[in-house]
């Protein structure tokens, strides 16, 4: 991370804002002037202030990360404004499951060729095993979070739906 | 603070800001008083005009969707204060690339079973030549062996996957301990992501997202170990079984026309072999005699 506290450039938040860039600068040692579309995004989804809250809110060894997460958050928004990396997370979680599914699919059918028709008992110890993990993969369904709505809204489970495929550039 | 003459109380947003919430407040529809942390949460990461900011460039259809991804990710987002969504998407991955590297190792495991399962299929085609040689050169098993050929070959078709297994056990370790030692999650807060990754399962979802994920985590590398293990499991087996005696006579019949493979098989079948050949060799000069 580029530190403008001692140099004579001020960071790319104190650019973007058109102000002096102090030494105290909480944004300084996270927005380099030479990335100065990080700090832009970050301040069209978040706003500078709400960025400077979160990050008087962790502690100073966590900023880094807070700000890269931050940032990609905001690049997320503006390529997806519905969606966002909401989407992506989406995405992802449908891969992992297919991924599950095909493992569950090929694990079955490794089980029929190494305890083939001639084995006894212990094809259900196999069975049992891999019925029990095959069970706990089919019973994953949403996503991570719950519902924000109660009753007759759109709930974060039926995302898996919509999630991902709205890369629409609205603005 | 409610409406004029109306008996519906103003949404979270226009509580929290204390203002009056009319009939065409924008956030009313998704922002129900009733969950005043929901509004928190979104105004504390993006603020009441970075969000209208958002959907006024949207169609109408895709405001609901909008505003239900801004507040999952403000959700997120309380929950990891430093992570955010950008912390779930990096373990998603993750879990991606090892539930595509699992699959890799089985479908080869796979393939190898197909093709010693094709190999045997040939080798029983071909087998009753190779007896009639035997009993010519007068090493012929007893007459009940035929009837049990067809168990012979198993443990010759699951020992040698003990190599392979020992590969996939090694390989599952390293890869696993690779992204382990990897610094996606380059964190100096270890002791925070698991508990909010599982806080957030628990809390959020009563489901087997929780489980489904520490099962994803702990259990897929082990499903394979533990058919592994259960291959050498499976040899004592073999050696309790009745018909033993004839399995072993019938197993030199093996070693006759595959030396090398069968030697490098399980060494206790073999040792079996040497304590029984006196008395299966007592056996057939009782009954070869024709």
């Amino acid at each position: 991370m580029a530190s403008s506290s001692y140099s004579n450039s001020p960071c790319a938040a104190c650019k973007f804002l058109r102000r002096k860039c102090m030494p105290d600068c909480i944004f300084a040692p996270y927005f380099p002037p030479e990335e100065p579309q990080k700090f832009a995004n970050v301040h069209k989804i978040f706003g500078a202030s709400n960025v400077s809250k979160l990050l008087n809110e962790v502690l100073p060894h966590q900023r880094e990360d807070a700000v890269n997460s931050l940032a990609y958050e905001a690049e997320a928004r503006i390529k997806d404004p519905v969606y966002g990396c909401v989407g992506a997370i989406s995405v992802l979680q449908r891969h992992v499951l297919r991924l599950q599914k095909e493992l569950e699919a090929t694990n079955a059918d490794l089980m029929r060729y190494a305890c083939n028709e001639n084995m006894p008992a212990p094809t259900s110890q196999f069975g049992r095993r891999m019925g029990h993990g095959a069970g706990s993969y089919g019973q994953s369904s949403g996503l991570y979070y719950s519902s924000p709505w109660n009753n007759n809204q759109p709930s974060c489970e039926d995302s898996q739906e919509r999630g991902g495929e709205g890369n629409n550039m609205q603005g | 603070m409610t409406l004029k003459g109306g008996t519906s109380h103003a949404c979270a947003a226009c509580k929290y800001q204390r203002r009056r919430c009319s009939a065409e407040c924008p956030l009313a529809p998704y922002f129900p008083a009733e969950q005043p942390k929901l509004f928190q949460n979104a105004h504390k990461l993006f603020g009441v005009r970075n969000m209208l900011k958002i959907l006024e460039h949207l169609e109408p259809s895709q405001k609901n969707e909008a505003m239900w991804s801004i507040i999952c990710q403000a959700n997120i987002r309380d929950k990891s204060p430093v992570y955010g969504c950008w912390g779930i998407t990096r373990q998603l991955q993750y879990q991606v690339l090892l539930a595509e590297e699992e699959l890799q190792a089985v479908n080869a495991q796979l393939e190898m079973y197909r093709q010693q399962h094709q190999q045997h299929q040939q080798q029983i085609s071909s087998m009753p030549i190779d007896m009639t040689s035997q009993l010519e050169l007068g090493m012929a098993p007893p007459s009940n062996a035929l009837s049990l050929f067809n168990h012979t070959p198993q443990p010759y078709n699951v020992v040698p996957a003990l190599p392979v297994t020992q590969q996939q056990q090694s390989y599952s370790n390293s890869s696993k301990a690779g992204y382990n030692s990897s610094a996606f999650m380059d964190t100096k807060d270890n002791a925070a992501n698991p508990f909010w990754v599982q806080h957030s399962f628990a809390n959020n979802n009563n489901n087997s997202m929780a489980t489904f994920q520490s099962q994803l985590a702990a259990s897929q590398p082990l499903a394979i170990q533990q058919v592994v293990q259960d291959y050498d499991e499976m040899h004592p087996f073999f050696d309790t079984i009745d018909d033993r005696q004839s399995y072993i006579d019938s197993k030199e019949a093996y070693e006759s026309s595959s030396e090398e493979s069968l030697k490098d098989t399980n060494q206790s079948i073999e040792h079996v072999a040497e304590n029984e050949l006196k008395s299966a060799a007592a056996c057939f000069s009782l009954t070869s005699v024709n």
